[in-house]
């Protein structure tokens, strides 16, 4: 018997099935049972309507640390019928998908309403499957369709041994449903209680005294939410002080907007969806300009075009939070797919050298935290500050204490302001004064005695235009003089797990952190030491305090979800050290095996390189459309 | 708060001590920048409550001339810029200066839009139908006053933009025409549009002297044409009709086109001083996640 230990995929067609309402109440209810879920894998389709989408999910009664390997213990495949997307497939979609990867001794429960699907393979392999006629259920016996999804909750539960007496069901379901009135209550309960009887009868006609997996609450007093990076990034916005957030629709930074204008308002803020790209940025530098805390946000190709904004604000000195949600590139690319493929186009992208601080959260708690960095930097280098995150932590969910919020706080700091008193006294104020640290205390437009003028032409201390050749230099070194004082005061150090000594050195940045943990694990049980040093501070490199830690180790091999290993690149040009890489861009996250395959492919083989699925075939023969 | 002179001499002073003004002498910018310096001075507006955003080229430059704050961003921006300082801080004067170019080819999608959103925000158009700082290319007013039946058109040279016709069926509230040649007459046109409740849009007929050899202040002073005083710009038929009537006369009207303001929401200035970012209560946020 398995106990609360399980990875658990629930797959159907996009819309039509509610693959994502099935996910949202197991995450919600099992957090509530005190147990820890994260699903951070997102398997959805840029299209509406029609396409197989999956969502695993990991619960266990310890934090969980990664998403771990695509093996899965309990395969839930809602589709009743066709998939419009694989037509020869009636109701076996998902099963085909993703049968192949369920555990022996794992479990199958799809819906049977269209007949039953052959599945000798998967019971070769000890996998107990549970044909469960949901929607015949639905429809013939409660006359309401949509209960379905909750015959399957109910079916799960049973299958789990977990909340047998409809404890936590009931409760959600009430919150749900109550103001429909008790009759919807009380058909979704009693959809739930179909789906138990069903698999009981299953359970009995097999003759299996249980199923081998079994989930068990564990009450604790301790108040937890169940809650994406992209939530957690809004909160961590607006408790740092934001107050104006301007985007335009993009997949995966949609949420952010749509957050923000649910929320910002009650603050005192305001959200703009921006008439494209351009204006969003424009607006939330001009609501900078005007002293508000302000950020943007979107992913890969809406970066691309804010890229001569974000020369703008550098060069104007202004303080503006830029938010990239990273999805898979080139171009328009895999809108729904998770990479790591803007780290060269938010370092590098803009005409000129200019000022900037690039940081990126390693995980849902982090996508919190590091808003408050992120606005005190902004504020205190007047540059701009990216936050380079992902689809995978943005729609990721994950339980996470609601006490860790509130202890994360960070005291917001303005960075320098100049105030009447200090026009006063210091007789006029110029807003590019050349300092030893480069930051020149800004002018609140509206303070009485003094106006700036900013210019992104290249300008004096006054902010007039200039070409010539001294001031030129001096303003070109003053404003990339932040970047010397950012690295000496507030820079935050690669986190590294282990020690680098003599051993190979994995390094990542952004999500892969706890990848690269379990994957650590996974080599130290098989007997090769390897150290983690992970980065959430990139950009500028902070190589002083990087590169005596690679100096000590036998490789540096740097894991990211790009093809040309972009952080890899950075880490040799500073470090001056040959960093090999293990990079993934099919689209997929990093899997633990990856890492440890690939740490394999390097130390024995002495590769430079190795790309995650190199050996599978170059392009399969037949090749189903659709996630696998 | 300062006395009318004391005002009156903030804004006549050039913002730029050592600073020589970089438009070519006679250039049509002159008199938009007279015209704004007596707007400002007859509304006693304080420097510090001024917020002027300049377009790119030649036109953007008058942000640094006068007092006041004043940025200057990218080409086509302003008006989106102009947008976030407003929306942020609804009590300073957010007044974005540019050129036809600026405005109507790069910038056009934060024109049409800014007509739409109605952000209480003076745009002037200093309009000179050439793109001058580099050196003298069309843009997209090029062509006014030619006789249209008598061109050929093509991908390469299609005609002009009006934008009054451009702001009235994008939904601006407030449409107007003035002559940089005439400042005085400018001043009040400016006066109104900073007047007004809404997003103003002035297209300000500023000639190029140097690249534009046919909108001359000759031509202008002969095309130009006060609108009669007993236009009703609140009617928005009468507006566009105004528009047809002095196009078949081949004039130009100058004075106030089209004022409608449009009722909106309320905004207050956002919290922005230390003092007023406190830790929030995370509760109305958290709670749908439990």
């Amino acid at each position: 018997m398995i106990v609360n230990r399980l990875k658990l995929l629930v797959g159907g067609v996009q819309l039509r099935d509610g693959v994502t309402t099935v996910t949202d109440v197991l995450g919600k209810i099992f957090t509530r049972a005190g147990l820890y879920t994260l699903a951070e894998e997102k398997g959805y389709a840029s299209t509406i309507y029609g396409a197989h989408q999956f969502d695993p999910m990991v619960t266990s009664d310890q934090p969980v640390i990664s998403h771990a390997d695509d093996l899965i213990d309990v395969l839930v495949a809602l589709e009743f019928d066709v998939n419009p997307d694989a037509p020869d497939q009636p109701n076996r979609d998902t099963i085909l998908r993703h049968g192949g990867k369920v555990a022996d001794r794992g479990i199958l429960l799809y819906d049977s309403s269209a007949g039953t699907v052959p599945v000798r393979d998967l019971e070769a392999r000890k996998v107990k499957v549970f044909p469960l006629p949901a929607r015949t259920i639905a429809q013939r016996d409660l006359k309401m369709e949509v209960v379905k999804n909750t015959i399957f909750v109910g079916a799960l539960f049973r299958v789990l041994e977990f909340d047998m007496d409809q404890k936590y069901l009931r409760q959600l379901i009430e919150e749900r449903f109550l103001r429909k009135g008790q009759k919807v209550v009380d058909i979704n309960l009693e959809a739930a209680r179909r789906g138990m009887d069903a698999i009981e009868k299953g359970l009995t006609e097999q003759g299996w005294k249980d199923t081998g997996y079994r989930l068990e609450p564990r009450p604790t007093s301790e108040k937890r939410a169940y809650i994406s990076g992209t939530d957690t990034l809004c909160m961590g916005a607006i408790d740092a002080g934001c107050r104006f957030y301007a985007g335009y629709p993009i997949t995966p930074a949609s949420g952010i907007l749509e957050f923000m204008e649910q929320h910002l308002p009650r603050y005192g803020g305001r959200a703009l969806q921006g008439q494209n790209e351009r204006e969003s940025i424009r607006a939330a530098i001009g609501a900078a300009l005007a002293g508000v805390r302000s950020a943007t946000g979107s992913s890969g190709p809406g970066i691309s075009l804010k890229v001569e904004e974000i020369g703008a604000a550098a060069t104007t000195e202004t303080a503006i939070v830029i938010i990239d949600a990273m999805r898979a590139g080139p171009s328009t690319g895999m809108p729904t797919k998770s990479e790591q493929g803007d780290l060269g186009l938010v370092c590098f992208g803009a005409a000129g050298d200019i000022p900037r601080i690039v940081l990126a959260p390693a995980t849902t708690e982090e996508c919190y935290t590091i808003m408050y960095d992120a606005f005190n930097y902004a504020d205190k280098y007047q540059c701009p500050v990216f936050v380079l995150t992902d689809l995978t932590l943005m729609d990721g969910r994950k339980t996470i204490p609601e006490d860790f919020f509130t202890r994360s706080r960070v005291r917001i700091d303005r960075g320098a302001i100049v105030r009447e008193e200090d026009i006063r006294k210091a007789g006029g104020y110029k807003r590019y004064a050349i300092t030893d640290h480069g930051i020149s205390p800004r002018l609140i437009p509206g303070t009485p005695g003094a106006v700036f003028k900013a210019s992104g032409a290249e300008h004096d201390e006054h902010g007039f235009v200039t070409t010539e050749a001294a001031r030129r230099r001096a303003m070109m070194e003053k404003r990339m003089r932040k970047l010397e004082t950012y690295l000496a005061e507030d820079v935050r150090p690669p986190q590294v797990f282990g020690k680098p000594d003599g051993v190979p050195v994995l390094v990542g940045w952004g999500s892969s952190k706890t990848v690269l943990l379990d994957a650590q694990a996974g080599l130290q049980k098989a007997g090769t030491a390897v150290c983690v040093i992970h980065f959430s501070h990139l950009w500028p490199f902070p190589t002083a305090v990087a590169k005596p830690l690679f100096d000590k180790a036998s490789a540096v091999i740097v894991c990211e979800q790009n093809f040309v290993g972009q952080f890899a690149d950075v880490i040799q040009q500073h470090c001056l050290i040959p960093a090999r890489r293990i990079v993934k861009y099919n689209g997929r996250p990093f899997y633990p095996s990856d890492i440890i395959r690939g740490v394999r492919e390097i130390v024995r083989n002495g590769r430079q390189i190795y790309r995650v699925g190199e050996e599978g075939p170059v392009m399969p023969a037949q090749v189903t459309e659709g996630d696998m | 708060m300062a006395t009318k002179p004391a005002i009156a001499k903030i804004w006549e002073e050039n913002a730029t001590p050592r600073h020589r003004i970089q438009w070519c002498p006679g250039c049509g910018d002159f008199g938009v920048l007279a015209g704004v310096k007596m707007a400002l001075t007859q509304l006693e507006l304080t420097p510090s409550g001024v917020f002027l955003i300049g377009g790119i080229g030649c036109s953007g430059q008058i942000r640094n001339y006068l007092n006041g704050n004043g940025f200057h961003g990218t080409h086509g921006g302003a008006l989106a810029y102009a947008l976030g300082v407003k929306m942020a801080n609804p009590e300073l004067q957010v007044i974005a200066m540019a050129g036809d170019g600026d405005t109507l080819a790069i910038g056009m999608e934060n024109f049409v839009h800014a007509c739409r959103r109605n952000a209480e925000i003076v745009l002037i158009i200093m309009n000179n139908g050439v793109y001058g700082l580099t050196k003298g290319q069309n843009s997209p007013t090029a062509g006014l006053g030619r006789d249209l039946s008598q061109m050929e058109f093509s991908e390469e040279s299609p005609p002009p933009v009006d934008p009054l016709r451009l702001a009235l069926v994008s939904g601006a509230t407030f449409a107007a025409q003035s002559f940089s040649g005439d400042p005085k007459h400018a001043a009040e046109v400016y006066i109104e549009a900073i007047k007004h409740p809404g997003f103003a849009m002035v297209n300000d007929f500023s000639p190029c002297v140097t690249y534009n050899k046919f909108n001359t202040y000759e031509w202008f002073r002969e095309h130009g044409e006060h609108i009669p005083e007993g236009h009703d710009a609140s009617d928005f038929k009468k507006a566009w009709a105004l528009l047809d009537e002095f196009e078949a006369r081949g004039k130009l009207p100058l004075g106030v086109v089209y004022r409608h303001p449009r009722a909106k929401k309320e905004a207050k200035r956002l919290p922005m001083w230390p003092e007023e970012l406190k830790p929030v209560d995370l509760e109305p946020m958290i709670k749908a996640f439990r």
